[in-house]
This record gives C-alpha cells, sequence and structure tokens, in this order.
C-alpha cells in the first residue's frame, strides 16, 4: 500500500474530479444530525462529521429492490439494473469495516449475490479520518482502524491529509487532481500524534473486555438476557441503522393488472418478533430475549465462528437508536459486572 | 474509466447465452427456473404428491440432488417455500414434492393443476451422507411430513439397495388417514427389503400397526450399533426423544443425522431466517449429526 500527502486546498479539486464521472456521495447536514447525500457542490461536505444517523449499507443492500419480474402465468420475463458508478466519499472506519464484513457474505464464493456485486463494483469509497464520539467503541471491536476495502483513505494530520491508497483507480484520479507528494518525516509524526490523540478521546466509561465470544458462550442462559430482553420493543431500529445487520425477507409485489409482478427483497430484522416462526405456530425465538440474544450473539460470536471477525464495528448508531437502551454496550458493561464480581470471589 | 454495472434476467438475458445449466443458475441464484407441474397424487387429505419437470434442458440436465436437500418453490406472484425434495436422485429430469396444505403459499399450490407453471431454483443444502452410509445398517425415523425428506434416502437406498446392511423404517404419525406412501413402503416390507414399524398416536377400527409415540418400536429393536446410522426428521419436539433412543442402543453421536426446518428464504446463507447458533441451516444443514447439533447454541 502507498501513502501520499496532499494539502487540505487540493481537496476540492479531488471531489471536483470524482463529479466528472461519478454520483458523489458525501456526509451533508441533515437537520440537527448528518447523513450520507449525492451532492453536487464540495461546500455541501461536512468533512469532521460526527456518524451519521442511517449507514452506508444502503447504497450495497437498497431497503427495498427488486430482483426480477415475471408473469403470472408464463415466469420471470425481462428486467434489468443498473447502477450507475459512484464514490461514497467521507466513510469513517468503522463504517468501511462493516462493508468489508457485508463482503463476506454477499461475495461468499458458494453463492456470491450479483445485485450487491454489482452495487459494489460501480462503487469507489473514499474514507475520512475521524474523532470518536461519546458512543464510538470501534477500537474495542478492531474495527477503529480499516486496512483495505477503500480505494483512498484521507487522514487529517492538519492543514493535510496522509492519503492510503487502496487501488489502482483511486490512485488514477489522485494524481490527476493533486500534486500528491511523499510523507516527511514531519508528516509522519503528525500523523502519529493524531493517532495518539484519537486513541485517547475514546469514551472511558465503555468497558474493554476480553475474550468477548467465550463470555457470550459462557453466560448463553444468563437470567441478564431476560432483563435485557424485556425492555425491547420490537421495533427494529436497532437493525435498521446497523450497518452490518444484513438480514432481509423475499417478497412477491403484483402489478396493478394482477397479471405480472415482481419479486423484491426488503430489509428484516432478527428482532422481529415473526423473524423465525414457522408454519404451524412454532417459534424457534419465541420471546424478546431469545431474540435480543440472538442478535448480540451472531454479532459478538456466531459470525467470528464463519468469518473470523466480529459482525460489530462498534460505531454507537444503535445505542442511540434504541429507545430501550440495548447495545452492545449494555452487553460489555455485563460481562466487566461478573469480571469484577468473579475478582472480588478470588479475593475471598 | 468508471463504468456502470447491471443485472439482466429473463428469457432475453439467458437465451442467446453461451453458458451451461449449472453457470446459468449460478450466475443469479435468486432466478427461479420455470418447471411444469407433470403429475399430482393426493396422499391424504391435506397432502399430494407434485411431480415437475424443469422446462429449460440446460437446467434440467444440470439439476442434481442428493437426499436431505430442499429446493425454493415459486408461484409467481405469491411467493416461495422451501421444500424437501421426496424423490430419489435416480429419478432424473423430474423432481417429486410432497407437501401439505397450510398457510398461503402451500393452499395456492394445492390448487394448481397439470400443466401449470411453478418455478424452481435449488438444490440447496447439506444433504444425508448417503455414501458414508454405504455398506452399514440404517436406521430411519420419520414422524409426520418428516417422511418427505427421508422418502428420497430410503428410495435412493432400495435403488441401490446391495449396498446397504438391515434398514428399518419407523415412521409415526398422528392418525391413520395421514400415514402416506404406505402401499410401497408395506411392499418393500413383505419383499423384505425393508424392517418397517408404522406407528399411529390414535389408531381406529382399520388400523394394524402399532399404537404410540415414534419410539416405541425401539423397545423390540435389535440395533447393531457399531455399524449403524440413525437418520431423523419430524416436528421439532421429536428430535429429543428419538436421539436418546438412539443413543441408548449405543449409535455414536456422529451416526445419528438428523434434518433440522427452520423459516427460510434465500436458502443461501444471506437472508438470517434460518440461522442457529453461529449456522445457517440452509447451507450448514438441514442436516447435521448430533454432535454438531450439540454444538450449536440453542439448536435443540
Ligand atoms: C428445509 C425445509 C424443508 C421443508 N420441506 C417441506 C416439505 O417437504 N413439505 C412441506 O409441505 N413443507 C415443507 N417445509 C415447510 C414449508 O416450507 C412451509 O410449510 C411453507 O413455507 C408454508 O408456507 P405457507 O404460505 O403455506 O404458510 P404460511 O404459514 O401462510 O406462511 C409462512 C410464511 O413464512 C415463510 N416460511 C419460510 N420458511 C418457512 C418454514 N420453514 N415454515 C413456515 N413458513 C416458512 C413462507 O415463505 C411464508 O411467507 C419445509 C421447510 C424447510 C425449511
Ligand atoms: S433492541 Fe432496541 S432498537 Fe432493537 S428492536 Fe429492541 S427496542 Fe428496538
Ligand atoms: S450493533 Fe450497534 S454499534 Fe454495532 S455495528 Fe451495529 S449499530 Fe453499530
Ligand atoms: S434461508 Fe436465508 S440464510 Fe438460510
Amino acid at each position: 500500500m502507498l501513502y501520499r500527502v496532499i494539502d487540505a486546498h487540493e481537496l476540492p479539486a479531488l471531489v471536483q474530479a470524482f463529479m466528472c464521472d461519478y454520483e458523489v456521495i458525501a456526509p451533508v447536514r441533515s437537520g440537527k444530525s448528518f447523513a450520507f447525500e449525492a451532492i453536487d457542490s464540495f461546500d455541501d461536505i461536512v468533512l469532521d462529521y460526527p456518524t451519521t444517523l442511517t449507514s452506508l449499507k444502503k447504497y450495497y443492500l437498497p431497503p427495498r429492490e427488486t430482483l426480477f419480474e415475471y408473469d403470472m402465468v408464463d415466469g420471470v420475463t425481462d428486467y434489468r439494473m443498473e447502477v450507475r458508478p459512484r464514490v461514497l466519499f467521507g466513510a469513517h472506519a468503522c463504517d468501511i469495516n462493516a462493508i468489508n464484513a457485508l463482503n463476506l457474505v454477499f461475495e461468499d464464493p458458494r453463492y456470491p449475490d450479483p445485485y450487491y456485486e454489482a452495487h459494489k463494483k460501480a462503487t469507489m469509497i473514499v474514507g475520512i479520518s475521524c474523532m470518536p464520539g461519546d458512543s464510538c467503541f470501534c477500537h474495542l471491536l478492531d474495527a477503529g482502524e480499516v486496512r483495505s476495502g477503500y480505494d483512498l483513505f484521507l487522514a487529517d494530520i492538519g492543514g493535510r491529509y496522509l492519503v492510503s491508497i487502496g487501488s489502482v483507480e483511486g490512485a488514477d484520479i489522485l494524481e490527476a487532481a493533486c500534486d500528491p507528494r511523499e510523507a516527511t518525516d514531519e508528516d509522519r509524526r503528525a500523523f502519529r500524534d493524531y493517532t495518539r490523540r484519537r486513541q485517547r478521546a475514546f469514551n472511558e466509561d465503555i468497558p474493554s473486555v476480553q475474550e468477548i465470544p467465550m463470555l457470550m458462550d459462557a453466560f448463553h442462559s444468563d437470567d441478564f438476557w431476560e432483563e435485557l430482553g424485556s425492555r425491547c420493543l420490537n421495533c427494529t431500529a436497532c437493525s435498521s441503522v446497523c450497518p452490518t445487520c444484513y438480514c432481509f425477507d423475499i417478497r412477491d409485489v403484483l402489478d396493478p393488472s394482477g397479471k405480472t409482478g415482481r419479486r423484491e427483497r426488503v430489509w428484516d430484522a432478527c428482532t422481529s418478533p415473526q423473524f423465525a416462526l414457522v408454519t404451524g405456530g412454532h417459534n424457534f425465538r419465541p420471546g424478546p430475549r431469545e431474540r435480543v440474544r440472538h442478535r448480540m450473539y451472531h454479532k459478538l460470536n456466531g459470525f467470528n465462528a464463519k468469518h473470523g471477525r466480529y459482525l460489530c464495528v462498534g460505531c454507537g448508531r444503535c445505542v442511540k437508536a434504541c429507545k430501550a437502551d440495548i447495545s452492545p454496550i449494555e452487553v460489555l458493561r455485563f460481562f466487566e459486572q461478573k469480571g469484577i464480581e468473579d475478582g472480588e470471589r478470588d479475593a475471598d | 474509466m468508471p463504468t456502470s454495472t447491471q443485472v439482466a434476467v429473463g428469457p432475453l438475458a439467458h437465451a442467446g447465452s453461451v453458458l451451461d445449466g449449472a453457470q446459468l443458475m449460478a450466475e443469479n441464484p435468486y432466478r427461479p427456473w420455470e418447471a411444469r407441474i407433470t403429475s399430482i397424487t393426493p396422499l391424504t387429505e391435506n397432502e399430494k404428491l407434485f411431480e415437475f419437470r424443469l422446462i429449460d434442458e440446460r437446467i434440467r440436465d444440470a439439476f442434481h440432488h442428493e437426499p436431505g436437500q430442499f429446493v425454493e418453490v415459486s408461484i409467481f406472484g405469491v411467493g416461495e417455500a422451501p421444500i424437501s425434495i421426496s424423490s430419489s436422485p435416480s429419478k432424473s429430469g423430474f423432481i417429486e414434492l410432497c407437501v401439505r396444505r397450510m398457510g398461503e403459499f402451500t393452499t395456492r399450490l394445492h390448487q394448481m393443476q397439470c400443466g401449470d407453471i411453478v418455478g424452481l431454483r435449488g438444490p440447496y443444502g447439506r444433504p444425508f451422507p448417503f455414501d458414508d452410509m454405504r455398506g452399514h445398517d440404517v436406521l430411519l425415523v420419520a414422524g409426520g411430513l418428516g417422511i418427505a425428506p427421508l422418502r428420497s434416502l430410503i428410495n435412493n437406498i432400495h435403488d441401490e439397495r446391495s449396498d446397504f446392511g438391515n434398514v428399518t423404517i419407523i415412521y409415526g404419525s398422528k392418525n391413520p388417514g395421514e400415514v402416506m406412501f404406505r402401499e410401497q413402503f408395506e411392499m418393500w416390507r413383505h419383499r423384505k427389503d425393508f424392517d418397517l414399524y408404522l406407528t399411529v398416536d390414535n389408531p381406529d377400527d382399520t388400523w394394524d400397526g402399532e399404537v404410540g409415540l415414534v419410539t416405541a418400536p425401539f423397545a423390540h429393536l435389535d440395533v447393531d450399533a457399531r455399524n449403524t446410522f440413525g437418520a431423523i426428521c419430524g416436528p421439532p419436539v421429536m428430535y429429543r426423544f428419538v436421539v436418546e433412543e438412539m443413543r441408548k442402543k449405543g449409535i455414536p453421536y456422529d451416526r445419528i443425522y438428523m434434518s433440522f426446518e427452520r423459516h427460510m428464504k434465500c436458502g443461501m446463507g444471506k437472508c438470517g431466517h434460518c440461522q442457529v447458533g453461529h449456522q445457517y441451516c440452509c447451507i450448514d444443514g438441514p442436516v447435521f449429526n448430533y454432535w454438531e447439533a450439540k454444538n450449536i447454541q440453542g439448536s435443540m
């Protein structure tokens, strides 16, 4: 991987260069918060934005997506979906890590997903460094830094950016639009200062816990889940805002004629009561205890078993979205409490 | 230079394609392939056996399944449902599904006629270990509709009967009227191909089989534990009891196979519906052995 330095005043030219050929999607102010939206001017971008309300997953897995169209009698008819080239400009490390996790599912070589692939192939990513907010805990789940999955990553080192170049396409545009130079000793020092400052800025009230997957297993039948689950309102907000929740439903939608229709996939959530219900009325996760636990278990244990990484990137979105105060942070707190109790017992 | 990407699906996209059937199916695994209903046999009040033939010859030639696998069946305009393949792989060119009328999808399927078109995609899932079972005794236990996937295994064993030792089928139903494929099984019993125990919970005057739970016949069953594979399929409550009986007979943990039912949508390890613990029932299962099942949080 190559690293170069550009000056901050070169950034508009970089965005401008993307605008020629790509739809540029970037963080903008949206009411009291921030959101990713298509922009047509560099000035709309808020470079030092706090985590957006919703994530970038919609650009890979739209909330509602047509898979194909059909005639009710004869079957599949012709359908074509097209994705125009676009760039996600200004993605934070956690969000790029989230897309890297989604890739593992949708690019699984057994069943590569053609729709996801189409979105992915048309999408470039330019990442940007950030300072953690109150509910950020990416650093506790190996997602605070990102080492792949972007075309360019811009680290703000004060009036200039240390640019990590992740792809040839990214390098081409960077070179055409800016005047990238090699990093000096001073640039490297500035980068080190930045990473230290960032490391110190994380909310220390969120406990750092070792061996989370093991604890998820050990406390699988603990009453904690009853207490946590009993607060759940089944609203599924957590899954909607989560950059790594990828569950979906597949549905048929008929046209007004009643003769033709389309098959769609729409976001679904394991916190929804019917999610594991089968015909005949048996529900494999009948209560909020089982559902909330399952969501956490998949993120903090199950996905690790399959893919060697967490399915939570610690972005903190569900921490803010959940009206019932249910989030991975609560799980970490519970484990920390258990650890303290163990310590007290050892001391006896 | 950046380019747009696209997904094209439909007759135009595949008519002139140079891809073979397997490649066509892989190109877009969400696309169901049209299949015609070629025969419908009512089995009980609520169950029918459907036979399908895939229309596109390339797909038909590329479609191979193993016992224990399932397909996603489409009724265009209604939706999809996962259904176990009930026929033996040896019955090539045709696919049989045994379907119980439950809710909207299965009711609509029951209303369809010969010649009507549905969509099929698959086959999905991990099958029973048919080749490992060769040379061994096999003890098959089905409860109710669980006979549908097991029938594929039973028929396949029957096709290659000389490769197997003693084969025992225990098949439990609620009522005598719900017993499926009885004539065929009785004929095979008569020809000493299989040992057969049919049990019902609620017998009527005509019933001459056993009465009681599907575990009842275990009492007088002689099992060569070191040489036996178990295969179980039935309603969720049944597994624990049958596994217990098989363990009592001494069948090793990793030779007791069972097929799990879960809510399924995609069949490809993506939609999340079928998850148990860290596993996806659709691609890691639906067939698991007991040792694996014990190692999945929340599976039994
Ligand atoms: C691996 C597997 C094999 C199966 N094999 C057979 C078989 O051989 N014969 C048979 O009759 N049935 C089988 N089933 C059950 C069958 O899929 C359901 O009976 C069917 O989906 C019910 O649809 P419905 O619209 O009639 O019922 P409803 O209760 O009206 O609808 C249930 C809804 O949940 C969805 N769903 C997805 N998976 C399931 C599920 N497992 N159970 C219930 N609903 C589900 C359906 O698509 C539908 O949208 C199998 C299920 C699985 C998972
Ligand atoms: S955990 Fe919170 S956000 Fe998620 S469904 Fe329950 S109440 Fe809603
Ligand atoms: S579970 Fe919550 S904190 Fe973790 S990635 Fe999802 S939204 Fe972010
Ligand atoms: S059915 Fe979709 S993940 Fe298994």
